[in-house]
């Protein structure tokens, strides 16, 4: 057969056998040529500007990390951020088209194990100056003070350290700032103090059948609550902020600045006061004295390694980089949970095609909710999960229906044609920990030589339940809505839980302020310290806690 | 099943309800990518892709077909990834090296002959058998073939659909977003997204 051995000899037509990754073969160039370099007295100092000692680092600038930097330049501190990622102009460079901006979410690869591995990229995180909030879809509900208790009402998972009190106010003053469009009242939620300060969002047309099929089935819905602006708002540090358009686009990033991402809110304020925010800064390395402070982090930029001092260590990388970069450095590993306890919501999609016309494309994409199921009087699982409609761009639409449906040939082009037809609702849901679940560094490295993260993610017996429960109800629901080929999608998204928050350093990374229990001036904030993985979606939370981090780091300066 | 009339995407491009970066983006791929000189991939394993493309993306309609290789090439070229991949799968060069030997090995087992030699229906049956999982081979010891199916159907689809034509094929006009859209329920649409046409 010889043109199997022609395929087997020369599919990698390889320049170099060894290495092909041209990134790669560039950082061993110069690192060769670092080796050829002068003799130690001669040696130059290969970390420029050592010079500074700042008050904080704060490695990250997604929704863990903005808020306090704001917080602490505000204080008046000397706060400097690093973010691996780049600073765009979203009115410039965003492209309304799904391809042209994959820049925006973190696109080094991870290794994803288990019997349920998790998508990562723009299924998970994204990267540059807002973090994953430049393509977050906006959807901000509140955690239930249940969600926090899990293992008091269920005898599984662990409680919070604290309850709903403590981030109550946060939330408050969150909704305020970054102009959360939502309903008043809210439905689910009697105790809050007030309104949402925006009326909600228009309801496109998945959101409409949805509704129209929850009344049939005596199921209460809502339109929900966006950090999008549906009216022109201000704000403090940044001025005038424009209404949302409708352009559904949320998934990927907002050109008008409506969307609350980091990049519009938190980070120019905390420029306003004085903070500092380096770009393409990959922090790769933390330093500590012989007493275990951290006295600073050397990072990668514009192909130069830079060493900057600190005397406090903010690490909101997310879930996946901040767990990696303290195995990396062998950091804060005394409890020996860093990189266990991850969990992932899930997300499952229910999607039928429907008569009307419907145009997926249109409106922000989490328009209706139902917390009805938060938790459901016959259930057979712990914890619980909300309902949403969604709406879907062509390219995400497509590949995820794809690795579902295996639809290929005639058949795949015949079914996306009913694009404008098809209507969407998923779940978001509790997951419990379990120690199948965990990160790891693998042995396989990255373009930087540094072992890319494993995942190991397999849905539980709790999660499966939920799952049927509401696969069960979202069929239902179609089906009343008039849908016909209706099919689910059983999906897992958000990383949480790698460095979790608890009351011992036996079993908890960081305490309740965020501090880690056995690095004196290192402080976690981002997805990784949930101790459960919640009911709702995350970064209202993540924000919420970012603020009390600040606040709790600043009262013990005092 | 709903179709579309012609030309709406390219009419679109011309006008200021798109954006200057969404513009450059699409007119990029609209670029014929006739004669593309396949980089990573030798000629004959680039010919074996482009045959397993147009199966699984079968366009008998069009005169020029949506290309949809020369992405794939370049991405391994290049080294570049999407974020994550299955750990049960090797890495993307190494799968795709196995992954199209062993199209070959099953077409040799199944017809007698290399994957691009067959008819169509005759390459259909060999997919099929990938995709669900019956494909003979040895390569498919060392690489899971219905993870392989599904990453590259997974990619292809995202090169097809993101092509200005094969949104225009299946209504989709979210590009146009300048002004924003106001009729947003159901069955209301606006002047600029073309409506279905009856054959
Ligand atoms: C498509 C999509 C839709 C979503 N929709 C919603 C939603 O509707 N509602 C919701 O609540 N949540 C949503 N999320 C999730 C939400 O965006 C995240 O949970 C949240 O942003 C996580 O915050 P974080 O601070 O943990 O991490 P991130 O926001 O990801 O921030 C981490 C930052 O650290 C940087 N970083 C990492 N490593 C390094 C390093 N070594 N050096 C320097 N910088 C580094 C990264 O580049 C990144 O910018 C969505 C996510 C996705 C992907
Ligand atoms: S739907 Fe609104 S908030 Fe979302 S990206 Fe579009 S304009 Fe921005």
């Amino acid at each position: 057969m010889p043109e199997e051995e022609v395929l087997e000899e020369s599919v990698l037509n390889p320049v170099k056998p060894e290495i092909q990754d041209p990134l790669l073969q560039a950082l061993l160039a110069e690192s060769a040529a670092l080796d050829a370099a002068p003799t130690e007295q001669e040696l130059p100092d290969l970390l420029p500007n050592p010079v500074e000692e700042v008050d904080c680092v704060v490695i990250g600038t997604g929704a863990g990390g903005a808020p306090l930097l704001a917080r602490l330049a505000m204080a008046g501190l000397k706060v400097v951020a690093l973010e691996a990622g780049p600073r765009r102009n979203p009115a410039r460079d965003y492209a309304t088209d799904e391809k042209a901006q994959s820049f925006l979410f973190w696109n080094d690869e991870r290794l994803s194990a288990g019997q349920s591995p998790v998508a990562f990229g723009k299924n998970n995180s994204g990267t540059g100056v807002g973090g994953s909030t430049l393509h977050y879809t906006a959807y901000t509900p509140r955690a239930h003070a249940n969600d926090l208790t899990l293992h008091r009402d269920f005898g599984q998972g662990v409680d919070w350290p604290f309850g709903i009190e403590e981030l109550e106010p946060y939330y408050e003053e969150l909704e305020h700032f970054l102009g959360v469009s939502g309903p008043t009242p809210y439905p689910w939620n009697p105790s809050r103090r007030k309104g949402y300060p925006l009326a909600p969002l228009p309801l496109n047309g998945a959101a409409q059948l949805m509704q129209r099929a929850c009344a049939q089935l005596g199921i209460q819905t809502s339109p929900a609550a966006n950090a999008a602006l549906s009216a022109r708002y201000y704000q403090e540090g940044i001025g005038w902020r424009e209404a949302c358009t409708n352009r559904g686009f949320c998934q990927a990033g907002c050109n008008r600045g409506a969307k609350a991402s980091m990049d519009v809110t938190f980070l120019p304020l905390a420029e306003s006061y004085g903070a500092e925010i380096r770009a393409d800064a990959f922090v790769t390395e933390i330093e500590r004295d012989e007493q275990g402070r951290v006295t600073g982090v050397v990072y990668e930029q514009y192909g130069q390694t830079v060493r900057q001092r600190c005397r406090h260590l903010f690490l909101c990388a997310g879930a996946v980089e901040t767990p990696r970069l303290l195995m990396l450095n062998e950091l804060a590993l005394s409890s020996g949970h860093v990189g266990k306890n991850f969990m992932a919501h899930p997300g499952m999609q229910v999607w039928g095609t429907f008569p009307e016309d419907i145009r997926p494309y249109k409106g922000i994409p989490g328009g209706l909710i139902s917390e009805d199921t938060h938790r459901p009087k016959n259930a057979d699982f712990a914890g619980g999960y909300l309902l949403q409609s969604i709406g879907v761009m062509p390219v995400t639409f497509a590949t995820q229906m794809v690795r579902q449906r295996k639809l290929w040939g005639q058949a795949l082009r015949d079914y996306m044609r009913s694009y404008n037809h098809m209507a969407g609702i998923n779940i978001l849901g509790d997951c419990l920990p379990h120690a199948a679940n965990f990160l790891e560094l693998a042995e396989e490295k990255d373009a930087r030589g540094l072992p890319k993260p494993r995942l190991h993610f397999t849905a539980q017996e709790n999660e499966q339940r939920m799952n049927r429960h509401a696969e069960k109800l979202m069929r239902q629901i179609w089906e009343a809505a008039g849908a016909r080929d209706i099919w689910a999608f059983e999906r897992y998204a958000h990383v949480i839980g790698t460095a979790r928050m608890g009351l011992s350093g036996d079993d908890a990374v960081v305490n309740p302020e965020g501090r880690a229990f056995d690095v004196p001036n290192l402080y976690i904030c981002d997805n990784s310290v949930f101790p459960s993985a919640l009911s709702v979606n995350p970064a209202l939370t993540i924000m919420a806690l970012s603020l009390r981090t600040a606040d709790k780091f600043l009262a013990s300066l005092r | 099943m709903p179709q579309y009339p012609a030309g709406t995407v390219r009419a679109l491009l011309s006008t200021d309800l798109v954006t200057p970066a969404t513009r450059a983006a699409l007119e990029a791929r609209l670029v014929s990518a006739a004669g593309y000189e396949p980089q990573f991939f030798d000629p004959a394993t680039y010919a074996l892709l482009e045959a397993v493309a147009a199966r699984i993306f079968p366009q008998p309609d069009r005169e020029t077909p949506i290309a949809l290789t020369p992405a794939i090439d370049q991405r391994l070229l290049a080294g570049t990834a999407d974020g994550w991949r299955y750990d049960a799968m090797p890495p993307d060069r190494e799968a795709f090296r196995l992954g199209l030997g062993g199209i070959n090995q099953a077409a040799q087992a199944q017809f007698q002959q290399v994957f691009t030699a067959l008819d169509e229906a005759r390459q259909d049956a060999v997919l099929e058998q990938l995709a669900a999982g019956n494909a003979a081979g040895e390569n498919w010891q060392q690489l899971p073939q219905s993870r392989f199916f599904e990453d590259l159907l997974a990619e292809l689809t995202e090169i097809y659909y993101a092509h200005p034509l094969a949104q225009e094929e299946i209504g989709y006009v979210g590009m146009a977003d300048v002004p924003g859209w106001q009729r947003l329920g159901l069955n209301e649409t606006e002047d600029r997204e073309p409506t279905e046409v009856k054959l």
